[in-house]
C-alpha cells in the first residue's frame, strides 16, 4: 500500500458518500409522497479496499402490495353497489315514527302509498255518495302509481349510470394500461443498463393500485423486471403488451334491456354466461349493480305493479253464457285492451297508470269506482251497480279486501310466491333498505381494510424519518473521518515535499 | 584516471534515475500508466586475482507493466479495465495492432470505440466462432452504433396457473370444436411475438372435461368472432388434454403446449407448474421470450469481455467478445507513444484469450486502472537520488584534486 493508493481510496469514500447521501436525501423528501419505497445505498469493499455504490435497492413488499390491491378492489366494488343502492333507497325513505296504525304513512315508498290508498279507499267505502271521498281515493290511487313508476325510472337511472360508469371506467383501464406499457418498458430498459428504476417502480406500483380500483387483479414480475397483469378471473390485461378491454356502453338501460359485458382481447369476461366472471373492483361492482341487484327491485315493482293490475281487474257481470273476459279497472296501462298475463310483466311498473276515465283531473268520472265499469264508459257489462243506487259498497269491500288478501307472485324477484299486494311492497321497501344497509356497511368496512392494508404497507416500505436521520448522522461522521485521512495524507507527502 | 570516469558514470546515472523519476512523477495521474524502475548495475572492466579494474556504473529503466494499478469507478460504461495480467488489443489509424491498459474508450463519430490515446479497440464479433490463440488475425474495431433495432421472435413460454378442482366439468362443445356454442372454464392469453417482432395474443383456454381432466386449447385472438370469441376464423392453434394426479393436484401429463405463432416461430409453452386445487383459476405468471422491435439504448460490457448492446425493449444482445492479450515478459514490452506498448522478441509474442481465461484476468466496466505511481516513494526516491549525486560529485571534486596535487608535483 501506499499514499498514493491512501488517496484513491479517499477518493472513492467520497464517491459513495455521495451516492448514500443523495439517497437519504430522495428518501427524506419522499418521507410524505405517498407510495414512495424507501430506498437504500449499500456500499461494498472494491478490489483494492476502497469502496463503491454499485447498485441501490428498493424496499418492496410484494405479499403486502397484492394485499393493498386486493382491498382495494374490494372496497370500490362494494363502494359502487352502495352508491348505487343509495340512490334506489331515495325512492323509499319512509319515515317510521310517524306512523300510527289507520293514519296517513309519511313518505314516498310504494308501501306508504299503498297504505294510504287503502285508508283513502276505506273512507270512500264508509261515505260511498261523498263526491270528495271518491275523488280522495282516485288521488291515493295515483300517488301509488306515481311511487311505482318513480321507483322503476329510478331503477332504469341506476342501470343507466352503472353502465356508463362502466364504459369510464374501461376507458380508465385503457388509459392506465398505455401509461403502465410506457413505465415498465422504461424499468425494462433501465434495469438493462444498470440504471436506479426505483422512481419508475414507484410510478408502476401507483398505476397498479388506480388499476385495482377499476378492477380486481393480481400481477407477476418477469425475471427482465417486467410486471404482468391479470384480472382476478385469469384474463390476461398486460404482458409484455397492452390488451385491449373493450365495452360497448348501451346508452339507457330500460326494463327489459340487459346491458353489454366486458371484453378482453375479443373474449368475454364477465356476466353469468362465463364460468369464471370477473370477481371484484368497481367494474365488478357496477356489473352486479346492473345486472343483478338494480333488475331485481324493478322486478319486485313489476310484480307489485302487475298484481295491482289484476287485482282491480273488471270481471263481467253481465248474465251471458259465454263469459267476457277480464278487463283492467282502476291501474292499467295506456291503451292496455286487456289483463296482463304474469309473464309479461316486466317493465310494467314504468308504465303503471289511473285509468283516465276515473280521473276527474282527465275529465273522468270518480264515481266508476264505486259503480264499476271503469274499463269501457260504454260498455255496461264491466257495471257492477247496475241499479245505480248512490249507497253500493259492493265493489269497494271488494277492492279493500283485495289489498289484503294474498295473490300469487314471481319468486324469481326474491321475496317468495304468495303475500297480499300490501305485504309484498313492504317487504320490497324493508329488502331496499336492508340491502343498503348491509352494502353501506360491507363499503365501510372494506373502505377500512384497505386504509389498515395501506398503512401496512407503508409501514413496511415507507420512509422512517428517525431512521433516515441516524444514517445521515453515521454518514456524516464518515465523511468528517474520510476529510480528516486526506488532510493526514497531504500533510505527509507535503513533509516529503519540504524535506527535498 | 578511472576515478573521474566512474563518479562521471555515478553522476550520470543519477541524472538517468531522475529522469525517471520526472517520468513517474509527471505521469501520477495517467489512465494505465505503469512507473519505470531505474536498476543500476557496477561496470567492471576485468576482475583478476583480487585485482579489480572499476570502470563505474550504468542503468536501465524499466517500466513495471505487470504491476496492478488501482481500479478507480467511473460512470462510463465504456470505461474499461483489467483486472490482472491481460492487456487489450488496440490499432493505431494505420491498422497496427498495440497493447495497452488505458481502458478509457469512448465512440468517436463513426462509433468505433477509441481511448484517450487515440488507440481503436478491437475485438472480435461474437458471430465468429471462438477467438484464434496467437493470432491477431480477424479482428476488428469494436463499432457500436452498428446496432439498429432488433426484435426477437417467441420461442419459449412458461405459462403457470391454478385451474379449480371443485367447478362442474363443461358439457357440451368444447373451445376444440371452434363452435358459436364452446364453453369453457377458464381464460387467460398471451403475448408472443412473431418473426417481425410485432405482438400476437394468443387466447388460451382450460376447460375441464372430467375430473381431473383439462382440455387447453389456444387460439390466435385476432381470429376471433366479430363480438368476441367463438367461432373464430380459424381453427385452434394446438388443443391437447391435461391431466392431473389426484393425490396432489400437479400436472402429470399434457405439458408443453407446441404451437406456432401465425408468422412466427414453434412456441413451447412449459405448463409444468400448473396445478388443480380446489382454489379459484389464478394466472401466478406468465413469462415468455421474444421482444418486440427496440432502438439501441447504451452498450454494456461483461467481465468476460463480452460487449452487448441493450435494446429500449430491455433486450439485450452479445455482439462482440472484447479479448486480451498477454505476453511471456510484459516488462520488456515495447512502449509507444500514449500508453501503448509493442511486442518484441524479448517479451515474447502476444497470446490472445477470452478474459476470464489462462491468467488473462478479468475486464471491469465503468472503471480506470489509475497509475501506479507512488508519489511518497519518488520523492524520497529523489531525496536519495540527489544525495547520491551530490556524493558523485564529491568523489569527482576530490579525483580532480588529486590530479591538482599530481599537476603541482610536476611543476
Amino acid at each position: 500500500m501506499s499514499l498514493s493508493a491512501a488517496f484513491n481510496i479517499i477518493n472513492s469514500s467520497f464517491r459513495a458518500i455521495g451516492a448514500q447521501t443523495a439517497t437519504i436525501s430522495g428518501n427524506v423528501a419522499n418521507a410524505n409522497t405517498p407510495g414512495y419505497s424507501r430506498q437504500i445505498a449499500s456500499p461494498i469493499t472494491d478490489a483494492f479496499n476502497g469502496v463503491a455504490v454499485t447498485s441501490v435497492t428498493r424496499v418492496a413488499n410484494a405479499a403486502l402490495a397484492a394485499r393493498v390491491n386486493l382491498a382495494t378492489s374490494d372496497s370500490a366494488a362494494q363502494a359502487a353497489i352502495s352508491g348505487g343502492l343509495a340512490v334506489l333507497a331515495q325512492t323509499v325513505s319512509d319515515s317510521y315514527t310517524a306512523t300510527t296504525a289507520g293514519a296517513q304513512q309519511n313518505g314516498n315508498s310504494p308501501f306508504a302509498l299503498l297504505a294510504n290508498f287503502r285508508v283513502a279507499l276505506s273512507t270512500y267505502e264508509a261515505q260511498p255518495s261523498s263526491i270528495t271521498a271518491a275523488q280522495a281515493a282516485v288521488t291515493a290511487a295515483g300517488q301509488v302509481t306515481s311511487s311505482l313508476n318513480a321507483g322503476a325510472a329510478a331503477v332504469t337511472q341506476v342501470r343507466t349510470q352503472a353502465d356508463q360508469s362502466i364504459a369510464q371506467a374501461v376507458g380508465t383501464v385503457n388509459t392506465l394500461l398505455a401509461k403502465f406499457h410506457a413505465v415498465n418498458n422504461s424499468i425494462i430498459s433501465g434495469l438493462g443498463s444498470g440504471e436506479n428504476v426505483g422512481g419508475l417502480q414507484d410510478t408502476r406500483d401507483s398505476i397498479v393500485t388506480q388499476l385495482s380500483q377499476q378492477m380486481g387483479i393480481t400481477t407477476s414480475l418477469n425475471p427482465n423486471g417486467s410486471m404482468s397483469i391479470f384480472t382476478d378471473n385469469g384474463a390476461t390485461l398486460f404482458q409484455n403488451a397492452p390488451s385491449n378491454v373493450t365495452f360497448a356502453p348501451s346508452g339507457t338501460l330500460g326494463p327489459n334491456q340487459t346491458g353489454t359485458q366486458l371484453y378482453i382481447n375479443g373474449q368475454q369476461i364477465t356476466g353469468s354466461s362465463t364460468n369464471t366472471p370477473l370477481q371484484s373492483g368497481a367494474i365488478a361492482g357496477l356489473l352486479q349493480l346492473r345486472d343483478t341487484i338494480a333488475p331485481q327491485y324493478q322486478a319486485q315493482l313489476d310484480q307489485v305493479a302487475g298484481n295491482l293490475i289484476t287485482a282491480f281487474q273488471e270481471t263481467d257481470q253481465s248474465i251471458t253464457t259465454t263469459g267476457l273476459p277480464p278487463l283492467p279497472g282502476l291501474f292499467t296501462t295506456q291503451g292496455a285492451t286487456s289483463v296482463p298475463p304474469s309473464p309479461t310483466w316486466a317493465g310494467l311498473a314504468n308504465s303503471i297508470v289511473v285509468n283516465p276515465n276515473v280521473d276527474a283531473a282527465q275529465g273522468g268520472n270518480a264515481f266508476l269506482l264505486r259503480d264499476g265499469g271503469i274499463s269501457d264508459t260504454a260498455d255496461q257489462n264491466y257495471t257492477y251497480n247496475s241499479s245505480g243506487q248512490s249507497g253500493y259498497t259492493g265493489r269497494l269491500t271488494q277492492m279493500v279486501s283485495a289489498l289484503t288478501s294474498p295473490m300469487s307472485f314471481s319468486s324469481g324477484a326474491g321475496l317468495g310466491a304468495s303475500a297480499s299486494i300490501t305485504d309484498y311492497s313492504n317487504a320490497s321497501v324493508s329488502w331496499l333498505q336492508g340491502a343498503n344497509q348491509q352494502a353501506s356497511g360491507a363499503a365501510a368496512y372494506q373502505s377500512s381494510l384497505q386504509t389498515q392494508a395501506s398503512s401496512a404497507l407503508n409501514n413496511a416500505t415507507g420512509v422512517n424519518l428517525d431512521n433516515e436521520l441516524t444514517n445521515m448522522l453515521t454518514i456524516e461522521s464518515s465523511y468528517t473521518a474520510s476529510a480528516k485521512l486526506l488532510t493526514t495524507v497531504s500533510g505527509m507527502l507535503k513533509t516529503l515535499v519540504n524535506a527535498v | 584516471m578511472s576515478i573521474l570516469n566512474t563518479s562521471l558514470s555515478g553522476m550520470l546515472s543519477n541524472t538517468n534515475w531522475l529522469t525517471a523519476i520526472a517520468q513517474n512523477v509527471a505521469n501520477a495521474n495517467t489512465t494505465g500508466y505503469k512507473n519505470v524502475q531505474t536498476y543500476f548495475s557496477a561496470l567492471v572492466n576485468s576482475s583478476q586475482n583480487f585485482e579489480s579494474q572499476f570502470s563505474g556504473v550504468s542503468t536501465t529503466s524499466r517500466a513495471m507493466n505487470s504491476l496492478q494499478g488501482q481500479n478507480m469507478q467511473t460512470s462510463s460504461t465504456t470505461d474499461l479495465a483489467v483486472q490482472g495480467a491481460g492487456f487489450f488489443l488496440v490499432s493505431n489509424s494505420n491498422g497496427n495492432i498495440y497493447l495497452t491498459r488505458n481502458g478509457s474508450f469512448v465512440p468517436d463519430a463513426a462509433g468505433n470505440l477509441v481511448n484517450a490515446a487515440g488507440y481503436y479497440l478491437m475485438g472480435t464479433p461474437v458471430a465468429q466462432q471462438g477467438v484464434a490463440l496467437n493470432s491477431l488475425s480477424g479482428l476488428v474495431k469494436i463499432n457500436i452504433a452498428s446496432g439498429g433495432d432488433a426484435s426477437i421472435a417467441s420461442t419459449a413460454a412458461t405459462l403457470t396457473a391454478n385451474l379449480p378442482s371443485n367447478t362442474a366439468a363443461v358439457a357440451g362443445p368444447t373451445p376444440a370444436s371452434n363452435s358459436p356454442s364452446s364453453q369453457f372454464t377458464a381464460e387467460t392469453s398471451l403475448v408472443a411475438y412473431d418473426n417481425l417482432g410485432s405482438p400476437n395474443t394468443i387466447n388460451v383456454y382450460f376447460t375441464k372435461t372430467a375430473t381431473g381432466t383439462w382440455e387447453a386449447t389456444a387460439y390466435d385472438a385476432s381470429a376471433a368472432a366479430a363480438g368476441g370469441g367463438f367461432p373464430y376464423s380459424s381453427g385452434p392453434l394446438t388443443t391437447q388434454t391435461l391431466t392431473f394426479n389426484p393425490n396432489n393436484g400437479k400436472l402429470s401429463s399434457g405439458s408443453p403446449m407446441i404451437l406456432t405463432v401465425p408468422n412466427g416461430q414453434t412456441l413451447t409453452i412449459n405448463l409444468g407448474q400448473t396445478t388443480q386445487l380446489a382454489s379459484n383459476f389464478a394466472v401466478t405468471s406468465v413469462n415468455i421470450n421474444g421482444n418486440a422491435p427496440g432502438t439501441i439504448t447504451d452498450v454494456s460490457v461483461g467481465q468476460d469481455g463480452t460487449l452487448s448492446f441493450n435494446y429500449g425493449n430491455g433486450s439485450s444482445t452479445p455482439v462482440y467478445k472484447v479479448p486480451l492479450a498477454k505476453v511471456a515478459s510484459p516488462d520488456n514490452l515495447n512502449s509507444v507513444l500514449g500508453d501503448a506498448f509493442q511486442a518484441n522478441p524479448v517479451s515474447g509474442a502476444p497470446q490472445v484469450g477470452i478474459a476470464g481465461t489462462g491468467g488473462l484476468g478479468t475486464i471491469n466496466s465503468s472503471a480506470l486502472e489509475q497509475s501506479t505511481v507512488d508519489l511518497a516513494t519518488e520523492l524520497s526516491n529523489m531525496v536519495e537520488a540527489q544525495s547520491s549525486y551530490e556524493a558523485n560529485s564529491k568523489v569527482f571534486q576530490a579525483g580532480a584534486k588529486i590530479l591538482q596535487v599530481l599537476n603541482n608535483i610536476q611543476a
